[in-house]
């Protein structure tokens, strides 16, 4: 899934290599904490264990071709998130520099792709709230293969958004998309199946080994940080290809009445309120207010088009204000149910 | 590990410019590059001349650059495949064959591709790695990325001879597809973890009694020469004269 610079545009290349780059140093703030010489030996060791690790070939079940470990998610278990980004990281820059696998300018995207998604979502939100803490040998197997499928699966969306951003490709969205997910859940279940394998064995042969990593319970910090990284992409950049179809309501409405809105009464108060979200919404329909010579074009370009700044700013802008929203939200229950329980006190 | 390095210890050649300087002129050659528009393919084939000229000029080794070369990504031809399919509109006629823009698409695709990948090829020939290391701690990289990237490049071939090992022991172990199961090649992916967290103790130790401190001290870093700053000037002039010729 390694990208070549060839299908990338320097804006998107760029983007990507500043975010990258943010989360390296970011990573290296907080293991900065944490000055033990014995786990930055490791994690070099550990790196490098993931390059051998993928001569070793093996049959995949049923297809009559051989596949290798990717490592990303078996990398994280064993060095935690922080530790296993900037190992993933270095692998990654070594394959691009000295292998030549994957470009100079789509460095970031692969790293974001294959380092991003293992290390701070697949781990933590899916493996960790699934085998549980301590590890349960049980749930071990659905932890390994459920996260390592969602994580190829997230790094190939995010290949795919990449590429259509760039322009470069001529392939629709959604087939780019279609050709993408089968393919990389079939490699997902793969890398899950031995990743569970490795761990299992490691858990009986060498204990030690999944107790190296101590700071995999902090993920406060992240989940904000992951959820608005979500929002803003889905947002941003997935709402460009929203179908135009109507949606269940407007579909219903449309095949009872014959029509997907139906038109406002003429009462004082529906043509008052009507009137104030007029005025209210500053990006009506989920772009900017069109003018009067822009009104008739827009549609057409649209359908030529998907790429819409105003969609973007309003999916972000609608992003933002949802997390505020929720946020508040949260706030007012948990003080709330603090102010109950000193009342019960 | 990619198969498609050329040498474990890369010659030295003597380039007229510093560390950082190369990396900078590889940064900056693969930005023009890629900023070529995707129906451009006289623009990208300039650029060739760049890397063409470099391997000439130095001697290096053009036969093994040129096989690395030719195992293009499979990503990149199915991408490639994917214009060719999708786009179809004519663009003009030469020899009786219609010439539609997918094909030049395509072509610009696997032109770019193998334009910056014999760019980067140049630089992991000419630049051996502990000096790349020192080149991104020049430029700010943080000390301890900088010192996993030297420790994974360093132990990825010591360990790569013990994958092998065992890839070759299965190997003579098993008859057809049988022993290459995924649990049984998984386990012998759980007996080189094993191994590799038993040397990264033993590595700890041993760098420990030399003084190892959490980094790789370094004495000093190599200047960013006049020369050089010359260099990387000239070659971002020479890329943009290539982009204003050819993209007029």
């Amino acid at each position: 899934m390694h990208m070549s610079d060839a299908l990338l545009s320097p804006a998107v290349g760029g983007t990507f290599w500043a975010i990258s780059g943010g989360l390296i140093a970011w990573s290296v703030k907080k293991t900065a904490l944490d000055q033990d010489g014995r786990k930055t030996a490791l994690m070099g060791v550990l790196g490098a264990f993931v390059f051998a690790a993928q001569m070793i070939n093996f049959t995949i079940p049923g297809t009559g071709s051989s596949g290798h470990l990717g490592g990303g998610l078996l990398l994280t278990v064993l060095l935690g998130p922080w530790r296993a980004f900037i190992a993933l990281a270095s692998v990654l820059v070594i394959q691009c520099l000295f292998f030549a696998d994957g470009g100079v300018l789509a460095l970031g995207c692969n790293i974001f792709n294959l380092a991003f998604f293992p290390a701070f979502v697949a781990y933590p939100f899916l493996y960790r709230t699934i085998a549980g803490n301590p590890l349960s040998s049980g749930r071990l197997g659905p932890a390994s293969v459920i996260a390592a499928t969602a994580g190829l699966l997230m790094g190939a969306c995010s290949v795919v958004i990449q590429t259509t951003a760039s322009g470069i490709s001529a392939l629709p969205f959604g087939t780019f998309l279609l050709f993408m997910l089968p393919i990389h859940l079939a490699i997902g279940i793969v890398e899950g199946l031995v990743t569970w394998a490795v761990v299992a064995f490691a858990a009986k042969a060498e204990p030690s080994i999944l107790d190296m990593q101590h700071d995999s319970g902090k993920r406060s910090a992240l989940v904000p940080a992951v959820f608005v990284l979500v929002a803003l992409l889905t947002g941003g950049v997935l709402s460009w290809f929203a179908s135009s179809y109507p949606d269940g309501l407007e579909w219903s409405m449309a095949k009872t009445s014959g029509m997907e809105e139906l038109e406002g009464r003429d009462a004082p108060l529906h043509s008052k309120l009507s009137s104030i979200q007029e005025k209210l919404a500053f990006l009506p329909d989920y772009g900017f207010r069109p003018s009067a010579e822009t009104a008739g074009s827009q549609e057409i370009s649209a359908t030529e088009n998907p790429v819409n700044p105003g969609t973007s700013i309003s999916g972000i802008a609608g992003s933002i204000m949802v997390l505020i929203l929720a946020g508040a939200a949260g706030m007012l229950i948990r003080s709330s149910v603090h102010r109950t329980e000193n009342a019960g006190e | 590990m990619s198969e498609g390095c050329l040498q474990q210890n890369p010659a030295e050649h003597s380039l007229p410019a510093g560390d950082r300087a190369i990396l900078a002129i590889l940064v900056i050659f693969i930005v023009f590059v890629v900023g070529v528009p995707k129906d451009n393919l006289p623009t990208v084939i300039a650029y060739g001349g760049f890397p063409l000229f470099v391997i000439t000029a130095l001697r290096l080794p053009f036969r093994l650059i040129m096989k690395r070369l030719v195992m293009l990504s499979p990503f990149v031809i199915f991408m490639a495949a994917g214009n060719l399919y999708f786009d179809q509109q004519p663009i003009f006629k030469t020899g009786g064959v219609q010439i539609t823009g997918g094909m030049i698409s395509a072509g610009v695709i696997a032109a770019k591709s193998f334009v910056t990948l014999s760019a980067l090829l140049l630089f992991s020939h000419s630049v051996p790695f502990h000096r790349f290391g020192n080149a991104l701690r020049a430029y700010g990289v943080p000390e301890m990325f900088a010192t996993q990237l030297q420790l994974v490049y360093r132990y990825s071939f010591l360990l790569g001879d013990e994958a092998r090992s065992l890839q070759k022991a299965r190997d003579l172990r098993s008859f057809g597809r049988r022993g290459k199961d995924i649990r049984t090649t998984a386990q012998l992916i759980g007996s080189l973890l094993v191994r590799a967290f038993w040397r990264a103790e033993s590595i700890y130790m041993a760098m420990s009694a030399r003084g190892f401190g959490n980094s790789i001290p370094i004495r000093h870093f190599e200047p960013f020469t006049t020369r050089d700053g010359i260099l990387v000037a000239a070659a971002t002039l020479g890329f943009f004269a290539v982009r204003i010729i050819f993209l007029q």
